[in-house]
């Protein structure tokens, strides 16, 4: 019968193909899933493969779903490594955007360009730490489950959110449609390449990226991260204080997820409205996990999940192809990852006769 | 009189709100209380909801409806038992995985079901004399059978679980792994098999939904209901008679909801939307609360992988 045996040593290549494994698992079966509808999926990925990477303006609207994606993902890892799950980031990510959308709408006049950009981006790391820290307090005073209450906050904050669409920060000329006034043009980010939609907020994602990466690889909070997320009851013993360092990390996780809801509003939609990118806070999750919470590979996965996502999005408006699809890939892909996470420990041997 | 019967009729709403969430957090109760966290509720009760719409849609046939979602989720189950148990991957994030595949699913084959509606839906079966007491009969024995058997699985559930010999060894396992190992209990089976059920009673959580509750078709239906679950698995601290009070605990507030929304509230209806989350992230600090101050605490080895030693 087939078991597994105890590896003495992962041989470092398994983390480069395991990830491109999990991703053709998930793309096969995604195919086979096309096909029982009768579409042929050589259709459908050829479509996401142009939409997403064919020329240099779809390069440009996969960078465009890259850059939240990276932000977001950058402030994941940093509390995946210690095992707190936060999984509101989709709700930080609006909390963000609420607060930045706040000044752009409200707050606007006699500030300069810059100065306005620059209280948004604050504004929006504050709403999306707020967001972020209310289950961390929780969980380090009463042990409440971190996982189920990021996730309800997901919820509460998209219904906060249509509050205010529909009720008082609703256009009145938007003919009952839930979105807000446009922002004025201090509130709205720098194009970087004319005839594009991608805007300086990428370089404030490669930015963070490499902030986190020092963090994570050459700081004490990043070597005291490492040392909870191996064995939280040693690095008590150690002297490190784990709930600072939770708190930190989450602070970062939503400040960066609620920076994302902002470079979204100010950068691409230019108001404020009940739906504001794609599943980020989720896609965000299979990207910190393909990655294997490594900092830099997080870019690389954020534009091939940003294709993704941005070719998908177009399959389905030039398609019909529902948008569905990209979840299905993005779950399989994601089984197969924690699936093959044995073979980093076990090997896989062929034993006579039954045991 | 007027007022009695709007009193009545909520109540009952209640029930069946709460039947919704009745059946996913008796099921996520006993695969925790067997070591598997399945955070895939939600996906599972989507596919559930799905599948059940579908199948009731085209046969006419509520009841079939019901059945095929409720396999549904238990196959859905499947992946993320092989997953945790036989390859012990992390349970935390199979059981995400499980979410967005049930998101993913439903949203790429429903896309031509959507708004579609049901006719049949689960017909009201009142029971004789138990449907004539006064207000507990049009409250509770006044409802469709699956709503009975709800009831009943609590009770027998209940039973299993404290009073056999299958129930001992679900929580043997679930305490101890390697110790119910050396009593003789298979641990992988006896894990397989409750992963299983909590999938089949997810599912049947979401088909009850379209086949009853909602019988229609949206994107993402089950509105959070399974967080909703996961979140009454520690309400009930892992109980299945106390999982029926805060079923219908938040069935009311999602019946209140309803009620409040039909009579034309001047409360705008995001926030009206947003109480059960809201309820739910109250009772689930309030209950953590209660389980560390009272030192009830989940199964010793909830989402731990066994590894059987090889001789």
């Amino acid at each position: 019968m087939l078991y597994f045996e105890k590896r003495q040593s992962v041989p470092q290549y398994f983390k480069v193909i395991i990830p491109i494994i999990s991703l053709l698992i998930g793309l096969i079966i995604g195919a086979i899933a096309v096909a029982i509808v009768g579409i042929n999926p050589l259709d459908v990925y050829g479509g996401i493969l142009s939409n997403a990477f064919g020329s240099w303006y779809a390069f440009s609207e996969t960078l465009v779903a890259a850059t939240p994606l990276i932000l977001i993902t950058a402030g994941l890892i940093v509390v995946f490594r210690m095992n707190v799950w936060n999984i509101g980031a989709y709700g930080q990510y609006i909390m963000g955007a609420i607060f930045s959308s706040y000044f752009a709408l409200f707050a606007s006049h006699g500030l300069s360009k810059p100065a306005m950009l620059v209280v948004m981006v604050i504004s929006s790391m504050i709403g999306g730490a707020i967001w972020a820290l209310i289950p961390t307090f929780l969980k380090i005073f009463w042990e409440v489950n971190e996982v189920i209450t990021t996730l309800l906050l997901n919820y509460i904050a998209l219904y906060i959110l249509k509050f205010l669409m529909y009720g008082p920060w609703k256009n009145p000329e938007s003919y009952g449609f839930p979105l807000s006034k446009t922002f004025p043009q201090t509130a709205i980010l720098p194009v970087l390449f004319k005839g594009t939609r991608l805007t300086v907020g990428i370089i404030f994602a490669l930015i963070t990226v490499l902030i986190v990466w020092f963090l994570i690889k050459k700081s004490k909070f990043g070597y005291e991260v490492r040392v909870i997320g191996d064995n939280p009851l040693a690095a008590k013993y150690a002297g490190i204080s784990v709930n600072r360092n939770i708190i930190i990390g989450m602070a970062i996780s939503g400040a960066l997820a609620g920076l994302a809801g902002m470079t979204e509003v100010s950068g691409i939609v230019h108001y404020l409205q009940v739906k504001i990118g794609a599943d980020y806070g989720y896609t965000a999750i299979i990207v910190a996990w393909i990655s294997y919470l490594d900092p830099l590979v997080t870019i690389l996965a954020s534009i091939l999940f940003g294709g993704l996502a941005s070719g998908g999005y177009s399959l389905q408006i030039t398609m019909r192809v529902s948008y569905g699809i990209v979840g299905l890939i993005e779950s399989i892909t994601l089984f197969s990852l924690v699936g093959a996470q044995i073979f980093l420990n076990y090997k896989l041997r062929w034993k006579n006769g039954s045991s | 009189m007027d007022h009695h019967s709007i009193y009545i009729s909520l109540l009952a709403n209640t029930v069946k709100a709460g039947t919704i969430l009745l059946f996913p957090t008796i099921g996520e109760i006993f695969a925790e209380r067997a070591g598997i966290l399945n955070l895939g509720v939600e996906g599972m009760m989507l596919i559930g909801a799905f599948i059940g719409f579908i199948v009731a849609y085209t046969t006419k046939d509520p009841y079939l409806g019901f059945f095929a979602g409720t396999i549904a989720g238990g196959i859905a189950s499947l992946i993320h038992a092989f997953i945790s148990i036989t390859l012990r991957g992390s349970q935390i994030v199979s059981g995400l995985a499980l979410t967005i595949f049930g998101g993913g699913f439903t949203t790429f084959y429903g896309q031509k079901w959507i708004n579609m509606t049901l006719n049949n839906t689960l017909p009201t079966v009142k029971l004789p004399i138990l449907s004539k007491i006064p207000y507990i009969g049009p409250i509770f024995f006044s409802q469709d059978l699956i709503v009975y058997l709800s009831y009943i699985t609590v009770l027998v559930m209940w039973f299993i679980l404290y009073k056999t010999t299958m129930g001992l060894n679900l929580r043997a396992v679930g305490e101890n792994a390697k110790a119910a190992n050396a009593m003789g209990i298979s641990v992988y089976r006896v894990r397989y098999m409750w992963t299983f059920f909590g999938g089949l009673l997810a599912g049947a959580g979401g088909a009850y939904l379209t086949t009853s509750y909602a019988p229609f078709w949206l994107d993402g239906i089950t509105a959070g209901r399974g967080w909703i679950a996961i979140a009454l698995v520690i309400f009930a601290m892992w109980d299945p008679l106390k999982a029926l009070f805060g079923a219908y605990l938040f069935g009311g507030i999602n019946a209140l909801q309803f009620q409040l929304q039909a009579s034309g509230t001047t409360i705008p209806s995001a926030i009206l939307n947003m109480l059960p989350y809201i309820g739910t992230f109250i009772v689930i600090t309030i209950s953590s609360i209660i389980v560390k101050t009272r030192h009830v605490r989940p199964p010793k080895e909830l989402g731990i992988p066994y590894i059987r030693e090889e001789k």
